[in-house]
Parts: C-alpha cells; sequence; structure tokens
C-alpha cells in the first residue's frame, strides 16, 4: 500500500512538474517578443502584483483548443479576450460578485431606449464606440480574423461586456490592464470613464463634493496601493467610490456588487427603493460612520428621502402620468418613439435633468441638486413639457394637467409674487412639503 | 627628323580649323605620354588624375584627329585647288616626291597612322580599366556618387569594384552598363535625378550571379553570436547589452530551419510587394515540390485597399535572393544612436566624459542647414555643454573633448549629405528589425494561408536571445532571480539556446 502511495505521489509530482515546466516555456516565449514588441504592455505587467506573484501572459490568455475564440499564435492556443471566468480562476469571490451585480447585466440594455435612440437617432457606429464601449457589447467571433474576434465587436471592455465563452463582464472595465492595480482601481478615476457627462455626472459630482476635495487633497496619503484597505484604519483621509460602494470597512468585507449598498434606484423615471433596501443602507451607513456621527448619517438619509419624494411626486410621476395619456390617445404626430419633440423633453426631463439632481442630492453635490438639477427640471417642466403638451389641444390631456396644477406644489404658478414671498416667509410654503420627509 | 615633323605639322595647319585639330591632337598625346611617365614613375597617385588622362585627353585627341580633314576641306573649298595643287603648296617639294614606296609624306602618314592605332588601343585599354575601377564610378559624378562612395569605402565590400556587383561579367554586361551610364550623364549635366537617389536599385545584377561568386550559399554554416551594446542616457554612460546568437545556418540538411533556408537552391520563396521600396507584401508564396503555397496579407484584404493577388500599379513579383535581406550590405548608412554607441564601444569616445552618449547624441542629431554649419554646429554643442555644465570636465578633458569632435563630425560626414537630401535614415536597411520592418516585411501576423497560418514570426525562430539591453552580456545564460518576474522568460531562453544546437 505505502509502495502505491508513494507511486502516485511520484506520477502526481512528475505531471504537475511537466505542467508547470510546459507553462513556463509558454509563458517565456510570449514574453520574449512582447517584452520588445509591446514594451508599455510589458512593463505594466512587470510592475504589477500578478508579476510578482508569478502570474504570466499564458496564465490569464490561455484558452483549451476548441474554445471559440481560441487561436494558434506562436504554437500556442491562447485568446486575446480575457472574461471573468479566466480571472475566476483565480479571483473567485469576486467573479462571482460581479457576475450577480448590476454592472455585470449593463449590456443588457440594448433593448432600452438608451440602445435606440443611439441606433435609430445616431447610427451603428456610435453606438458600437460610444454606448458599447461603456455598457460592453457582444463580442462576435470572425473565423478569417487573425484572433478570432470581429473588428465591429472588439475592442470592447465595457463593463457588461457579453463574452463568447458566455459569460458576462469585463474586470478589465474597472482594473486597468495590464498593471490591474489597486491604487488605480481605488481611485475615482476607474469609475469616471462611464460615471460622468449631462446623464450621469457622478464624477462632476464627487469632485463638487466635501469627499471629492478631500480626497485631492490627502491624495499621496491614503495608502492607495496597500493590499489591506480597510476605511478608518489603513486610510481616513477622504471617500473615494470604491470607499463608499466597494471597499471593506472594518465590519464587511470589500464587494465587487457594486448595488450592495446603495438602497434607492436614482435612475429609473420614477425612483424605487431597491429590493432589501433597509439592509443595503445598513451597508452604506457601516461605511459612513467612519467619518461621520450616526445622527449626521441618519440627516443625510432624512433630507435624501425627502429630495427623492420632491422629485417623484413634483414632477417624475405627473409628467410620466401626461405623457402616457399623450401615448394612450395616439396624439404624437410621428409613429417613431423620439420623433416627437415631447418625447425629447420628457426623456431629459428624468434622464439627465431628474439623475443629475438626484445623483447630486445622494452624493452631497449641492450645485448638481439645484443648478444642474431642479432648476433645469423646473424650467423644463413648466415651459418646455406642458406647453407641448397642452399644444395637442386635447380635453383630456388639458383636464389633466389642470389637475396636476391644482397640487399645492404647483399651485405658485398662478399666485402673485408678493403672496408667495409672504408664505415663504412665514413657513407656509415650506410646510407644504413637509409630508415628503416622512413618506415612505 | 624633328624639322621635318615640324614642317608636316605645319603643313596640316591649312586653316584656323585645321590649326586646332593640330594643336589639339599634338597636345593631348604629349599630355598622355607625360601624365603616364608621372603615373608609372609614382609621381602622381591622385586616382582622380585618371579622370583627365584616361577620359578627356584621348577625347581631345580624337576630336583633334576630326578637326583636321574638316580644316582641308574647308582649305580646298576656299581655294579651290586640286589635292595635287594643294600638297605641294602646303608641303616642301622633297615630302611630296614620288618615290619607289610612294612619297615621304605617305610614309609619315602611314606611320603616325600606326602610331594613332596603337595610341587608341592603348588609351581605350586603359580607359575601359579606368571606368572599371571604383573611382571612376565614385568620382566622376561627384556630387550624385558621393554619399554612396563614402559609404562603400567605409564598408566591408571597399576591396571590391562597384562593377562587380553593378555590371557583371560578358560583353552584353558591359554594353547595358555604358549604355546606362550614357543616361546617367544626361540625367547628371540636365539635373534629371531625383535627391536621394530611389532604392531599391532595379538594374542589379541577379545576385546569384555576383553576390556568390565569393559567398556560396553551401558554406553558410552554425550560428553567429552578435552583440550589440547600447549605451544609457545616464552620467557614465553605463553599457546595455543585448545579445543573440543568429540561427544563420545554410538552410540545408540539418540546419534546414535556419535563416538562409530562403536561398538554399531547393528552396524557392518568391513575394509581391505593393510598393517600389518592398516594405508591404501583398502575397508571400513557398515553393512545395511542384506548388507554391500562398501567404495572402489579410489586412490589405480586409481593408479592401486592393485585389491582393495583382494590381496594375505594383512592382513585378520577385523571388527573394541575397539583397531582399542584405540590401545595404555595402552602401551602409549607420543610424544616428548605433553610429554613437558603435565609437562609444570602440573606447573612441571616453566615457570619462560625463553624459557623453547623451551629448554626442544631441549634439550630432541638431537641425543643422548643411554640412558646413552642421560640422561647426556639433563643436559648438558639445564644447559648449562642457564648458557651461561640465566647466572641471572642459579644462581637465580638453583633448578627449577634441577627439570626441572629431569622431561626431566623422559620423556625420560619413552618414548625412544634405546635397542629396540624405539625411538619418533615408536608406532603411532590411537587415534585422531595430528600427524597420526587415524580416516583418514578410514574418508579420498579417500574411495568413488558406488554414489560418501565419507564418511565423516569433523571436526565436531566427535568433537565440543571450541578453536583452542587459548590464552582462551573456545574462540569460546564468541562474535566474527567483523573485524576478522575467525568472520564466529567462529559463526559456536559457534552454532555447543550449538545445536548439541541431
Amino acid at each position: 500500500m505505502k509502495r502505491v502511495i508513494i507511486a502516485c505521489a511520484i506520477v502526481t509530482l512528475l505531471v504537475t512538474g511537466m505542467a508547470v515546466a510546459a507553462d513556463e516555456t509558454v509563458a517565456g516565449k510570449c514574453m520574449t517578443c512582447h517584452k520588445e514588441k509591446s514594451p508599455g504592455l510589458y512593463n505594466q505587467w512587470y510592475a504589477s502584483a500578478h508579476a510578482r506573484h508569478g502570474v504570466t501572459c499564458y496564465d490569464c490568455h490561455q484558452a483549451a483548443k476548441g474554445e471559440i475564440d481560441a487561436y494558434d499564435h506562436e504554437g500556442a492556443s491562447i485568446a486575446t479576450l480575457v472574461t471573468p471566468r479566466d480571472c475566476g480562476r483565480c479571483h473567485e469571490k469576486e467573479t462571482r460578485e460581479v457576475e450577480s451585480s448590476h454592472h455585470a447585466t449593463a449590456a443588457l440594455i440594448l433593448e432600452s431606449k438608451d440602445a435606440y435612440l443611439a441606433h435609430a437617432g445616431g447610427g451603428y457606429p456610435a453606438v458600437v464606440m460610444g454606448c458599447e464601449s461603456c455598457h460592453g457589447g457582444k463580442v462576435e467571433i470572425d473565423p478569417n480574423s487573425p484572433n478570432k474576434l470581429s473588428l465591429t465587436s472588439w475592442p470592447n471592455s465595457g463593463i457588461g461586456r457579453l463574452n463568447p465563452d458566455g459569460s458576462k463582464g469585463a474586470c478589465s472595465a474597472c482594473h486597468t490592464r495590464h498593471a490591474f492595480a489597486k491604487a488605480q482601481a481605488r481611485r475615482p478615476e476607474a469609475c469616471s470613464k462611464c460615471h460622468l457627462g449631462p446623464d450621469h455626472p457622478q464624477k462632476e459630482i464627487y469632485e463638487e463634493s466635501k469627499h471629492g476635495n478631500a480626497f485631492y487633497t490627502h491624495v499621496d496619503q491614503m495608502n492607495l496601493a496597500a493590499d489591506r484597505w480597510i476605511v478608518g484604519t489603513d486610510y481616513f483621509e477622504a471617500p473615494t467610490c470604491a470607499t463608499c460602494h466597494l471597499s471593506a470597512t472594518a465590519n464587511q468585507p470589500v464587494t465587487h456588487d457594486v448595488g450592495n449598498r446603495l438602497s434607492w434606484n436614482l435612475r429609473a423615471p420614477v425612483s424605487k427603493r431597491m429590493a432589501d433596501w433597509a439592509q443595503k443602507r445598513k451597508h452604506m451607513q457601516d461605511v459612513c460612520v467612519n467619518c461621520h456621527g450616526q445622527r449626521f448619517v441618519d440627516g443625510h438619509y432624512y433630507q435624501l428621502d425627502a429630495f427623492v419624494n420632491l422629485y417623484n411626486e413634483k414632477f417624475a410621476k405627473p409628467a410620466t402620468q401626461i405623457i402616457g395619456l399623450i401615448k394612450e390617445k395616439g396624439l404624437l404626430e410621428q409613429p417613431a418613439a423620439f420623433a416627437n419633440d415631447i418625447e425629447w423633453e420628457y426623456w431629459e426631463l428624468w434622464h439627465h435633468e431628474g439623475r443629475r439632481a438626484r445623483h447630486g442630492a445622494a452624493m452631497m453635490g449641492p450645485d448638481y441638486t439645484w443648478w444642474h438639477g431642479i432648476y433645469d427640471m423646473t424650467h423644463n417642466f413648466y415651459f418646455k413639457f406642458l406647453p407641448a403638451a397642452r399644444a395637442f389641444g386635447d380635453p383630456g390631456v388639458d383636464a389633466l394637467i389642470d389637475e396636476v396644477m391644482q397640487d399645492p406644489m404647483h399651485t405658485w404658478f398662478n399666485r402673485p409674487t408678493a403672496d408667495i414671498k409672504a408664505d415663504i416667509r412665514s413657513g407656509k410654503l415650506p410646510e407644504v412639503y413637509q409630508h415628503l420627509f416622512t413618506q415612505k | 627628323m624633328v624639322q621635318r615633323f615640324q614642317l608636316f605639322l605645319r603643313g596640316l595647319a591649312t586653316n584656323w580649323t585645321g590649326t586646332t585639330g593640330v594643336v589639339l591632337t599634338t597636345s593631348a598625346f604629349l599630355l598622355f605620354v607625360f601624365m603616364e611617365l608621372l603615373r608609372i614613375s609614382g609621381i602622381i597617385t591622385n586616382s582622380y588624375v585618371g579622370l583627365l588622362t584616361y577620359m578627356i585627353l584621348p577625347l581631345l585627341f580624337l576630336v583633334g584627329l576630326v578637326l583636321i580633314p574638316i580644316g582641308w576641306r574647308k582649305f580646298r573649298r576656299v581655294s579651290g585647288k586640286s589635292l595635287d595643287e594643294m600638297l605641294h603648296d602646303r608641303f616642301p617639294d622633297n615630302m611630296v616626291r614620288s618615290r619607289g614606296l610612294g612619297s615621304n609624306l605617305i610614309g609619315l602618314i602611314a606611320v603616325l597612322t600606326v602610331v594613332n592605332v596603337m595610341f587608341f588601343g592603348l588609351g581605350g585599354a586603359r580607359m575601359l580599366h579606368f571606368m572599371d575601377g571604383p573611382e571612376f564610378c565614385g568620382t566622376a559624378c561627384h556630387k550624385v556618387m558621393n554619399p554612396e562612395w563614402v559609404a562603400y569605402q567605409n564598408s566591408p565590400h571597399a576591396h571590391v569594384r562597384c562593377i562587380d556587383c553593378h555590371v557583371g561579367e560578358g560583353a552584353g554586361a558591359l554594353i547595358d552598363a555604358k549604355l546606362n551610364g550614357l543616361w546617367q550623364i544626361v540625367s547628371a549635366t540636365f539635373d534629371l535625378y531625383e535627391r536621394p537617389i530611389p532604392t531599391p536599385v532595379h538594374n542589379l545584377r541577379p545576385a546569384r550571379e555576383t553576390c556568390e561568386k565569393c559567398h556560396w550559399p553551401d558554406k553558410f554554416y552554425g550560428e553567429r553570436i552578435k552583440r550589440m551594446t547600447r549605451f544609457d542616457f545616464d552620467e557614465t554612460s553605463a553599457p546595455r547589452y543585448t545579445t543573440l546568437a543568429l540561427k544563420v545556418g545554410s538552410g540545408t540538411g540539418a540546419e534546414s530551419g535556419t535563416i538562409h533556408w530562403h536561398i538554399a537552391a531547393t528552396n524557392e520563396v518568391r513575394y509581391q510587394a505593393i510598393d517600389e521600396k518592398r516594405l508591404t507584401m501583398a502575397w508571400v508564396e513557398v515553393r512545395k515540390g511542384d506548388e507554391f503555397h500562398r501567404y495572402v496579407n489579410v489586412k490589405l484584404a480586409a481593408n479592401a485597399l486592393a485585389d491582393t493577388t495583382r494590381s496594375e500599379s505594383w512592382p513585378a513579383p520577385r523571388s527573394v535572393d541575397c539583397v531582399d535581406c542584405h540590401n545595404r550590405a555595402t552602401h551602409i548608412y549607420q543610424e544616428s544612436e548605433p553610429a554613437v554607441d558603435a565609437v562609444l564601444a570602440a573606447g573612441r569616445i571616453d566615457r570619462q566624459l560625463p553624459y557623453a552618449k547623451k551629448v554626442a547624441l544631441g549634439a550630432l542629431l541638431g537641425a543643422y542647414a548643411d554640412k558646413d554649419a552642421a560640422l561647426i554646429g556639433i563643436d559648438n554643442e558639445v564644447r559648449g555643454y562642457y564648458q557651461r555644465e561640465q566647466p572641471q570636465t572642459f579644462v581637465t578633458h580638453g583633448r578627449q573633448l577634441d577627439v570626441m569632435v572629431t569622431e561626431l563630425q566623422a559620423i556625420y560626414a560619413r552618414n548625412i549629405h544634405p546635397t542629396m537630401n540624405i539625411g538619418w535614415n533615408s536608406y532603411a536597411s532590411h537587415i534585422g528589425h531595430r528600427h524597420q520592418a526587415g524580416c516583418f516585411r514578410c514574418h508579420n501576423q498579417n500574411l495568413v494561408d488558406e488554414r489560418g497560418q501565419t507564418i511565423p514570426y516569433d523571436c526565436t525562430l531566427c535568433h537565440s536571445i543571450l541578453a536583452y539591453d542587459s548590464a552582462t552580456p551573456f545574462q540569460f545564460l546564468t541562474q535566474p532571480d527567483e523573485q524576478d518576474p522575467d525568472r520564466k522568460m529567462h529559463l526559456y531562453l536559457q534552454s532555447e539556446f543550449l538545445e536548439s544546437v541541431p
């Protein structure tokens, strides 16, 4: 029996030894050429944690013969595309979390209005280089392409990329190749390739906020490259996007599910609380309290909830109801979506202005909350959207608008300025909004 | 005798035309003899004089000879005399008096004709011989040929005559070359040539006829270890070694996979370039038995730039021979950095001069209007830098600075020729792949056969790597550091070299 065990052990050692040797030969050969041919890429890797731990080209780019995107490259079977499944060979937990996160579904937006507008109004190249570069595209196989990938769908490192191996996502969307530096992913710039601009200016809001202000002041003291990065322990100067949404606290581990700490859906036309929102809010507050007192945190959420309710009740719900009725009655002149002016007014109301306002409030960027947010919405709602709706001259639509305008939040529109100012001073007008603070 | 010859010459010189003819012929002949005597006695060694002796003097001699009868015709027309009257008129009676074997005049003319024929035989032979010499090719059309002449004199083929590669053997080759030369005279005279002269030269003799006279394909063998030293831009100009074992081989038998496989007698590689410079290939094919196995440029096909089989604007397909890779085997223009590295490696620029490499390269790459400005500019750059930044060195290392300036000026003069628009890298070498496509013109990912296989293009196909930009010249033959991220590459390259011996 003992001999059998020893023999088995020897065989196992030999086989693993040979496998390791084969891998070394292949990787060594890759490195030989790419050190000269791709010195930038090579040196990024050389200075990386991957290199320090002996993870080389072939560990990530290997592909079994027969895999749909595998091709023969100088005697090695490899794939250009490294998918979460490849990364998951080592980073098992992270891959699992990403695959069940909202990020992984980003490419499924192809059926949504965003992609419709870009496809129909813009054009396919704009979809590929615009939408799909953030959301991820479906990477197609071209048997005639040297690396088997169709050039119309690759390069693509959108976060929800639909990979030929069936997996969803691209780790490199945040973890920039080939350094895969922790510091890079922890900095706000990692997110701001996509989270910026007129429809979701998270980057700009962060820069405006005290959080961003403190970060750019203390960036050099923040231990960004440290292996362990627990807020309050390993750094405390400022939070980055990663700090609040992903990184570890003393009580919870780092997560790759970006929605794990979000209690509101601030993207939708009408905001709703996320499933299991209370638990998620607890996760977020667990981050906040490292730097803020609990009362401060409670106050922030008290104000934020009221703000989101304001958005919903005063603008989003009435506007959605009105445009719904117009469509239902077939009043739109052109049959295609977005071929009518009022659809653009409504779209910008919630998708641009409304998101700017909600994100601004959630991330404590006052200018985005008001001037880029509710201010723009107010102007749009009263002077573009409602006039465009009234222009149909439809009695049903007009009746609905009249009903909306009866709401105490809207009645100011037909009153003298002096009266309104008096109501503000007396507290009567703020009182109109008081119910939003307690509403769940 | 001399007096009689004088009378003869005077008689020939009927009028201005005749006189000019007599003067030209006589003085050209005498000068030729004089110059040859000087050359034979070793007084004249300047090869440039050959242009006068073997080109201009025989030409003047011939022109003179032609002018003399023209003068006579003119004389006859003007005077209206008969031949007999003219002869009596021009020459003393005893010269034209009839004798047993004709008059003295006939005899003299006969003798002189023999001398003329001999002179033309000798002069012509000397002329052809002179025209076969590199000095003629390199200096006759001075402005055009000077860059190539300078490069040639510094090349490994400096002892091989131009015509051995450019003309070849046999009457046909000679006539071709002379006809081509006539056009060159026209184009040089009327300034019709391009600057720089475009390459490749299309009427070069086939390499099989020329190169292989000395370099037998069957005699190429083994690996050649080539150590290239690059110096850093730091204060010490520290050396960095890249050492390759080039798998040159003969391309036959056990060495069939080596670089000279391309030109082994049993193999044939053909290609279709899409440009005159032969840098981009539409297809490349290799003979396998009776058939050719073709690799098509899929990038060209994908971009729909052209039909990848044939286009009117493309040069004719070629079979690979020596010059497809060794395109600058003789007319070698150095690149700026390797030129500086070479003099540093040879110790001709002293590395004790702080930042020697950086300063040298900077001085060499300055924007200079012409050669004179460059030579002065290099001097100013180098001395100016040390005077300004390293005053101590400037004082203590004056002699080393002199040498550095001289070496850099020589590099510039060898490689840069503003009058012919030849700057750095005007003529890229196809050997290797340092700063130009070279091997990768064909060995690249875009040339793919019908099964999707590319022509291999990995590094160790053609050379083992023993060091890459390393502080030690045989870096990969030592044991790697366990912590080195490059460890796997190190071990791979070590075993690749050690196991590559056939």
